[in-house]
């Protein structure tokens, strides 16, 4: 039996850069493999650490860059820059909504905030009836979140990973004899530094780039960095490959075009990107549901001002978490207060010596991520060729979604009021704050629904899923039970877009348990699945 | 492959989108802003810092974003580095312009000369950049309470200028936060996590 060793550091991965040295691969050329994975992020490397083990000749292509975590520098501004995707400027169409994302190799693992939470069992029993997924109820899921959770170091927050942030909301909750939990997450030692959101340099969080990737290279994947896949190609009605352009990150060059054959093809780009990959393709698609039914959980940032300095974003970036309001109102409040650029990103951020004033007062504040459901009525949208076609994501809060925006910032504004705040800003284009409880309802209310809800709060999401979703019946889902797309053999998704019907938790989980899932059934099929 | 044909702009730039998305927006702006350019030249303007080279704005662009910095960054007040003679607040906003792509480029020029020139009466329709302090200030607080058109390009220049300032580390023992701390606590890298147990 031969070792497998892993490497000490690093990726082995093959950039823009490498490509345009390699005078043999030349402007176009060709790969061979069993199986190709789009996409490096949570389910990416997962299934590809899962094919590689398995024996399988592994192909992993990120569209985004190679950041290995030996040059993270702590500095928001500069990651924001590098590797977040379109630089933070992934947006609706109107604009006023960011979809907030990993661009690199590790995808959104790298630049999350580590929170790591399994839906209730009532979630997958539903799933089972509702979609016809036994496959998926809550007793045969639970193997693969222990597996995950086992392999990523989820643990529930120690008393020393609850920072003065998070104090400040379990003063809040109880007071109001609200339900308050510690936070999971899928750290290894946290060093406490609170710098997650700018990828940690001494690789302590758990993302894919020190977990999947490494473990699957060490395996024999190889991973191409700077490779955006333009279309999946496919012969009789079968996956047999795909057709990427490879990009220079810094100039936007482009180096060259590649063309892989696979035996089967995994989609792990996203919720946003895999179904523009699909749509590019022009895959047959009988439920006509590919892009669609994208649930946005929007999220917004309450920031309650204290009388006395907490330096709240010193410590464990989520401490806790309130539950009080999960399950009758798809509300999710988890507490944590980043650097200072992130202030900016907040609500208005006033101007002159109040805009001063307001960032000087940083030690003085808690924060909170507030979170409400929405019906999974987003779409995504391809329009015009594969190459210079152009990327929607259409999604505005309808009244319904919009009041759950206001509830949940209301809730949050609440409980900093009960734990001491002596001011709360909201998180609103215009400048609202509340100084005491009393006018909290009254400044809410000076937030109009207006045309679309557009430019009322500043709502940002960084969980969207559903556009691929997963069911029995081939004219509703997209993707099977067994995570093979209904239209096209061969194909598989294994990302966040499989998440049947909205999701009321943060779903990095979710979306790692999924993979593992599918992973499976790709290697019990594996006789009648590869050539090889 | 292009993967928009609109290039996406930075989050904080978001409110400039619907003036490349919206085209009944673009036309009411562009109106608007011609009719208050004329007024504005009536109304005399000042001249434009030029001392400093840019690689990407245009002398009017620096002019307008250099009065913003002055009218949302008044450090001196404050015991801060200047956000114009300490922290390069202009021309750190000129570096992020160089890289954008020409279309994110040309909408961030467009959304400068239609804030410096929205007409708005109690300003008796004067540019921006000839207010005084005051009234530039109010002008952009009126425009931050505005409909949401000038909410959104308003909250977008802010966030550009601020954003420009505030990524400087030597604003942050203003705040007295720490940045970056791995090396100065000697927080050893712990390297790949090892493989699982079979």
């Amino acid at each position: 039996m031969a070792f497998v060793t892993v490497a000490r550091d690093g990726v082995p991965v093959t950039q823009a850069r490498d490509v345009a040295l390699d005078a043999t691969l030349g402007k176009n050329f060709t790969l061979k493999t069993d199986v190709v994975v789009v996409g490096s992020g949570a389910a990416g490397a997962l299934v590809a650490y899962e094919m590689a083990k398995a024996g399988r000749d592994v192909l992993v292509l990120e569209a985004g860059r190679y950041y290995p975590s030996a040059q993270f520098t702590e500095h928001l501004g500069d990651t924001m820059t590098k590797i977040y995707q379109d630089q933070v400027g992934q947006v609706n169409t109107t604009a006023d909504v960011i979809f907030v994302g990993g661009a690199c190799v590790g995808g959104s693992t790298v630049i999350g905030g580590c929170v790591m939470q399994q839906p209730s069992d009532a979630v997958f029993d539903g799933w089972a009836k509702r979609h016809e997924l036994p496959q998926l109820s809550a007793e045969n899921i639970k193997p693969y979140f222990d597996k995950v959770g086992e392999q990523l170091h989820v643990h529930t927050n120690e008393a020393h990973e609850i920072n003065a942030c998070a104090h400040k909301v379990i003063q809040g909750c109880e007071k109001m004899k609200f339900s308050w939990k510690p936070a999971q997450r899928n750290v290894k030692q946290c060093a406490l530094t609170g710098h997650c959101l700018a990828g940690c340099p001494s690789d302590r969080k758990m993302s894919s780039l020190v977990t999947h990737l490494p473990w699957a290279a060490a395996y024999g994947a190889r991973v191409f960095s700077d490779t955006e896949v333009v279309r999946v190609l496919t012969r009789n009605g079968r996956a047999n490959g795909v057709e990427a352009r490879i990009t220079d990150p810094d100039s936007g060059a482009h180096v060259a075009d590649m063309r892989v054959d696979a035996d089967i093809v995994v989609l792990a780009a996203g919720a946003i990107q895999t179904p523009l990959i699909m749509q590019r393709s022009q895959l047959k698609d009988t439920s006509g549901q590919i892009g669609r039914n994208m649930t946005v959980q929007p999220f917004t940032q309450v920031l309650g001002k204290f009388p006395e300095p907490l330096y709240g974003f010193r410590g464990a970036l989520v401490g806790v978490y309130v539950d009080e309001f999960t399950e009758t109102d798809g509300y999710m409040i988890l507490s944590g207060l980043a650097e200072p650029e992130s202030l900016l990103a907040q609500g208005d951020m006033r101007a002159g010596k109040a805009h001063l004033e307001f960032m000087k007062d940083y030690k003085y504040y808690a924060g909170v991520n507030a979170f409400s459901v929405d019906s999974g009525r987003g779409y995504v949208q391809w329009d015009g060729d594969p190459y210079n076609g152009d990327k929607t994501i259409h999604w505005n809060p309808n009244h319904e979604e919009f009041e759950n925006i206001k509830r949940s910032a209301a809730l949050a504004a609440r409980i900093f009021f009960s734990g001491g705040a002596e001011k709360v800003f909201l998180p609103t284009f215009q400048s609202l704050e509340a100084d005491s409880v009393f006018n909290l309802d009254a400044q809410l209310d000076k937030v109009d629904y207006g045309l679309k809800g557009m430019y009322t709060f500043r709502a940002n999401s960084f969980s969207p899923h559903g556009t691929c979703r997963m069911g029995a019946d081939p004219y509703q889902y997209v993707v099977g039970p067994n995570g093979e797309t209904h239209g096209t053999a061969g194909l598989f998704v294994a990302d966040a877009s499989l998440i049947p019907e909205p999701l009321v938790a943060p779903p990095q989980w979710t979306v790692q348990a999924l993979a593992q899932y599918v992973s499976d059934r790709i290697n019990q099929r594996a006789d009648s699945l590869f050539l090889s | 492959m292009k993967n928009n044909k609109h290039p996406a702009l930075p989050g904080f730039m978001a409110g400039l989108e619907p003036l490349s998305r919206r085209g009944f927006l673009r036309a009411t702006a562009l109106t608007g802003a011609a009719f208050t350019a004329g007024c504005a030249h009536l109304m005399g303007r000042r001249d434009a810092p030029q001392a400093i080279q840019y690689r990407s704005l245009q002398p009017d662009e620096a002019e307008v974003l250099t009065r913003l910095t002055e009218v949302l960054l008044p450090t001196q007040s404050m015991g801060l580095p200047s956000s114009t003679q300490v922290v390069p607040t202009v021309q750190n906003i000129d570096a992020m312009a160089a890289r954008m792509p020409d279309q994110t480029r040309d909408l961030l020029g467009l959304g400068i000369w239609v804030f410096d020139r929205r007409p708005m009466v109690s300003f008796k329709f004067s540019r921006f950049t000839s207010l005084s302090d005051d009234k530039a200030l109010a002008y952009v607080n009126a425009m931050q309470d505005g409909p949401f058109f000038e909410r959104g390009l308003m909250t977008t220049l802010k966030a550009l200028v601020t954003l420009n300032y505030w990524r400087d580390e030597r604003t942050w023992p203003g705040l007295e936060y720490s940045g970056p701390v791995s090396e100065l606590w000697g927080i050893r890298r712990l390297g790949n996590a090892p493989l699982p147990r079979a």
